[in-house]
């Protein structure tokens, strides 16, 4: 359908003025995708940015959000919500154009009920924001993801994110209390109340990870914590995966709930131990915006930006080691490392042999709790005990310090890696306890056909666990890399499905996952369908994701 | 095309002649108890090929609800046959069972093994596993172990049109909305839970109570919120006004305007302790002194029903949020009182939303009220409990109702599913 670009401009500008509405070329190009890395193949080859939105507007109020729903329902254009933009699976790539709403200007922390333990917040507001605004009130909301400094509360809820400290606070989904949503029909929905004495089904768990299929999700209800008195975080060594998957399932079901569990497979506690010490001096004289450690007494979390001497700069381990490959003399010559990549099998299993040799010691096990100070100096006890019984040695508290420290040292330019030709991405699924190591297994073969992969355990339930991979290629033929990209994600999330696990446990579906809903959900599919069609019933809410048949693509 | 079998042959054909009567004074309805999910499905699909409502009455212990399906034909599916247990998961602490076993059979199957379903009210256990899912009321929850729906980590339905949906077992996932949680609270409107997986526990390794008395109700919910911001996770505690611990251990017990609370606690041993020692120093920050530990043995043992419950079951309850708990106690108590008559309350079931109070309503010499006495003290503790912001007992948010309406539409166009259920 054609959209008239003045139309949409008169119509929007008549909403929130003209200072609130772009179809500024340099917006467009902004706003047509996030941090998916499959969206930089085509930045790396230099081609124009497309899709892009018809339009981006900055609304400031919930009947400005209304009225834009409206507008674009009247026009028959797309709505895709907008918050930082931190993505990585392309849920914002507006595939059919449309007007791309930014809530990040409704970003006011309304209310924090410190008797209810509830934070009244509007969907815009950043992670960082919300979390210093917390802590000087002393509460936490507990969630910590890496993106904290790019993210907002509205995208955490709109994918069901995770943070770093999920195994004690639970993901987002599990510390919302109610939300306000723009559905896609203008109205406005409140899913508060305490929610169990209301009857019928629970409204806010249907919308929170539905990434903008139904609405806009404009503010929620969030459970708080009181800020904690106390961190314990200690490193410890297992034989094997197996061994160290074992010992976390006897601690978390013994009913203690560590803050955060983080096991890492051979290969990536080689690397993380391979590179420490070497600094990415590219990377330092290109003055990149690294995310500094927390210094002592800080808080949960850093000052941003730091001073430039005090950053170490770290995008994990994988790209410390490709990072070493392009460092001529010190390292492998590019082209000598490209051809690695190439042969990941070779490189896997090589490198997967000499990390078991030379990290003979096994896989690290980072483990860390947090709260207030008489249980928690009881928990960690007896958290340190069980793994001990369980056969893992303890290394001290250095190893847990130095993963504290750089739990937010996350690049914000494009990596150095994509740059060389090669790529680096991140697969997270999830499984119970019994599926987990053939969860491993299975997604490990698949993905190292094509890539070199490791792998850590983190978020952690009673009941089973999520595995992160961490995977970088190289194609041989130039525009090889998305058919290469593809086939990783391909067979990797099919494998997951296979043997009984979800394709994704944080990241969400966005773009990327979106053909393998149907075999996520199978029948169930059908309740999704309904859901879109009852809160958005002319398909213009980010249309074309989450694996629901968008529409206008017959039109 | 219109069918060429009646409902009544069909329902025989989908569950065997044994397992279909008619309902007795009820004409054009049948009860049918299906053996297996399949046949739940052929049953709707029966239902659906007839235009004839499928309500479902779990284990049959509460008639089903009736109002305004009019002349339509009915189907009571009663899930008494599907309480078996699938599968066992003691690795993952999975359980996978039939919608029909009652949380009270599953504990049966759990407690050889040293598993359980977890620290939930026992009361409410008596119910069948789908039932306690389907429905959502208040007090459904546990400080340790949080709210029971939160144990579904997956569930199969049969949706109107016959087909089985089946939500994928993950403990977390990112992939769009939580598609079970269409099916918990719908009541059978949305589909037909047929099966579940539960999240179970293991056994408690240690467990200890104790029984303190607080100089007035305010001190007892001070201190026990004092004592759960230190991360305190009871298995079980109960606030007991002056009136209701009397009537539960005996006139001596407590001084008036006083309270009394019985905790358990429950975990690893150290942990356990832990939390009872939080709980013991928060009682002693509000100026409260330990009782005999007795009191708190006798109130797990009626807990658990192994000593009769000092009846009746409380008439009344409302359930607030942390900051209106009080509130809503005061102000329900302050009432029944200026309408002459005497109450007695307890608060329990904390979990992150706030409380329930229950109130029972006697005279001056403490017998309980009946009949018409209790219905109007009945009106008269809502409309307190209202304006003190608490949430009442059946109380229904009207504002999503529009919302259920078109989903119900799209998933089921006859409006074959318990359709007399979440309306008005």
């Amino acid at each position: 359908m054609a959209v008239d670009p003045d139309r949409v401009r008169k119509d929007l500008e008549a909403i929130v003025g003209p200072r609130r509405v772009s179809l500024r070329s340099v917006d467009l190009d902004t706003y047509a995708r996030d941090m998916w890395p499959r969206l930089l193949f085509a930045r790396r080859a230099g081609a124009p940015y497309e899709p892009r939105p018809h339009a981006v507007v900055w609304p400031e109020h919930v009947r400005e959000v209304v009225a834009i729903v409206r507008a674009a329902r009247a026009l028959g254009v797309p709505v895709i919500p907008y918050g930082g933009g931190s993505g990585v699976c392309g849920g914002t790539v507006p595939i059919f154009g449309g007007i791309t709403v930014d809530l990040k200007r409704m970003a006011t922390l309304r209310a924090v009920r410190g008797d209810e333990l509830i934070a009244d917040v509007d969907a815009g507001l950043s992670g960082e924001r919300f979390e210093r605004e917390l802590a000087r009130r002393g509460f936490t909301f507990g969630h910590f993801p890496s993106s904290i400094y790019c993210s907002t509360v509205g995208g955490w809820l709109a994918t069901r994110a995770a943070g770093q400290l999920s195994t004690k606070y639970g993901k987002v989904e599990d510390r919302v209390a109610g939300l306000t949503l723009v559905t896609g029909a203008g109205d406005v929905i409140d899913t508060d109340g305490p929610s169990r004495v209301l009857g019928g089904p629970n409204w806010t768990q249907l919308i929170v990870g539905s990434e903008g299929t139904l609405g806009l999700i404009t503010s929620a209800r969030l459970r708080l914590s009181p800020a904690p008195q106390l961190k314990v975080y200690r490193g410890f060594e297992v034989d094997n995966v197996a061994a160290g998957v074992e010992a976390i399932r006897r601690v978390l079901q013994r009913g203690l709930r560590p803050a955060v569990v983080r096991l890492y497979d051979e290969l990536d506690t080689f690397l993380n131990s391979f590179g420490k010490g070497h600094r990415d001096d590219d990377a330092v004289e290109r003055g990149h915006a690294w995310a500094p450690a927390p210094l002592p007494g800080e808080g949960a979390l850093p000052v941003l930006p730091g001073e430039p001497d005090r950053q170490e700069p770290d995008d994990g381990p994988l790209a410390r080691l490709l990072a070493l490959g392009r460092r001529g003399s010190r390292g492998l010559r590019k082209d000598a490392f490209s051809a690695l990549l190439s042969r990941p099998r070779i490189v896997n299993s090589l490198v997967g042999t000499v990390a078991e040799k030379v990290a003979r010691k096994g896989c690290k096990l980072i483990i860390g709790l947090e709260g207030a100070r008489i249980r928690t100096e009881i928990e960690a006890a007896l958290v340190f005990a069980e793994l001990e019984r369980a056969g893992a040695r303890d290394l001290g508290e250095e190893p847990g310090k130095a993963w504290l420290a750089h739990r937010y040292a996350v690049s914000y330019r494009m990596s150095p890696v994509f740059r060389d030709g090669a790529f680096v991405d991140t697969m997270e699924v999830a499984s119970s306890w019994e599926q987990l190591l053939d969860l491993y297994h299975s997604v490990r073969d698949a993905i190292g056909r094509h890539a070199v992969v490791m792998a850590h355990f983190s978020h952690a339930y009673p009941e089973g666990c999520s595995i992160y991979f961490t995977f970088a290629a190289h194609a041989d033929d130039r525009g090889g890399d998305e058919r290469l990209y593809d086939a990783i994600w391909r067979d990797g999330l099919e494998a997951a499905t296979r043997v009984g696990g979800t394709i994704s446990h944080h990241h969400g579906v966005g773009l990327l996952k979106s053909p393998y809903m149907h075999g996520e959900h199978r029948e169930a599919m059908a309740i999704l369908a309904s859901l879109k069609r009852a809160l958005d019933p002319d398909d213009i809410m980010n249309p074309g994701k989450l694996g629901l048949v968008a529409s206008r693509e017959g039109r | 095309m219109t069918p060429t079998l009646t409902l009544a042959e069909e329902l025989h054909r989908a569950v065997g002649a044994d397992h279909v009567r008619p309902e007795p004074g009820q004409p054009d309805a049948w009860r049918v108890e299906p053996g297996a999910p399949a046949e739940v499905a052929e049953v709707v699909r029966a239902a659906s090929r007839h235009r004839a409502a499928v309500v479902p009455v779990g284990s049959g212990s509460r008639p089903p609800r009736v109002r305004a399906l009019g002349d339509r034909p009915r189907v009571h599916v009663a899930t008494t046959r599907l309480d078996q247990v699938i599968h066992l998961d003691e690795t993952s602490l999975l359980c996978h069972v039939q919608a029909g076993i009652t949380g009270l059979g599953l504990e049966k199957v759990l407690s050889p093994r040293g598993l359980s379903l977890g620290d939930y009210p026992p009361s409410i256990l008596g119910s069948t596993i789908g039932g306690l899912v389907a429905v959502r009321t208040p007090g459904k929850s546990s400080a340790r172990h949080g709210f029971f729906e939160d144990a579904v980590v997956g569930l199969s339905a049969v949706l109107a049109d016959g087909r089985t949906i089946h939500t994928r077992l993950a403990p977390r996932r990112a992939t769009g909305p939580d598609l079970a949680r269409a099916l918990c609270g719908s009541e059978g409107t949305l589909g037909f839970i047929t099966t579940l997986v539960l999240r179970i526990h293991r056994r408690a390794e240690a467990r200890f109570l104790a029984a303190y008395v607080l100089p007035s109700i305010d001190g007892a919910v001070a201190a026990t919120y004092l004592a759960l911001r230190e991360e305190a996770a009871p298995a079980g505690l109960r606030i007991l006004d002056a009136a209701e611990a009397r009537h539960w251990f005996g006139a001596g017990v407590v001084r008036d305007d006083e309270a009394v609370v019985v905790a358990a606690t429950a975990g690893p041993t150290d942990l356990a302790a832990c939390d009872r020692d939080l709980i013991a120093s928060a009682v002693r920050a509000e100026g409260g002194r330990a009782a005999d530990v007795e009191l708190a043995e006798l109130w797990w043992k009626r807990r658990l029903s192994a000593e009769p419950w000092p009846g009746p079951p409380p008439m009344f309850q409302v359930t607030a949020t942390p900051s209106k708990l009080r509130g809503a106690y005061h102000a329900v108590c302050g009432a029944v009182r200026s309408a002459g008559a005497f109450p007695r309350a307890h608060i329990s079931r904390f979990d992150a939303d706030g409380a329930v109070v229950f109130v029972t309503f006697v005279d001056a010499k403490g017998a309980p009220l009946t009949g018409g006495a209790a219905e109007k003290l009945k009106d008269v503790a809502e409309a307190a409990a209202r304006a003190a912001g608490g949430w009442l007992l059946g109380a229904r948010s009207r504002e999503l109702d529009p919302y259920l309406h078109k989903l119900r539409a799209i998933l089921d166009p006859d409006g074959i599913m318990n359709p007399g259920a979440l309306v008005g």
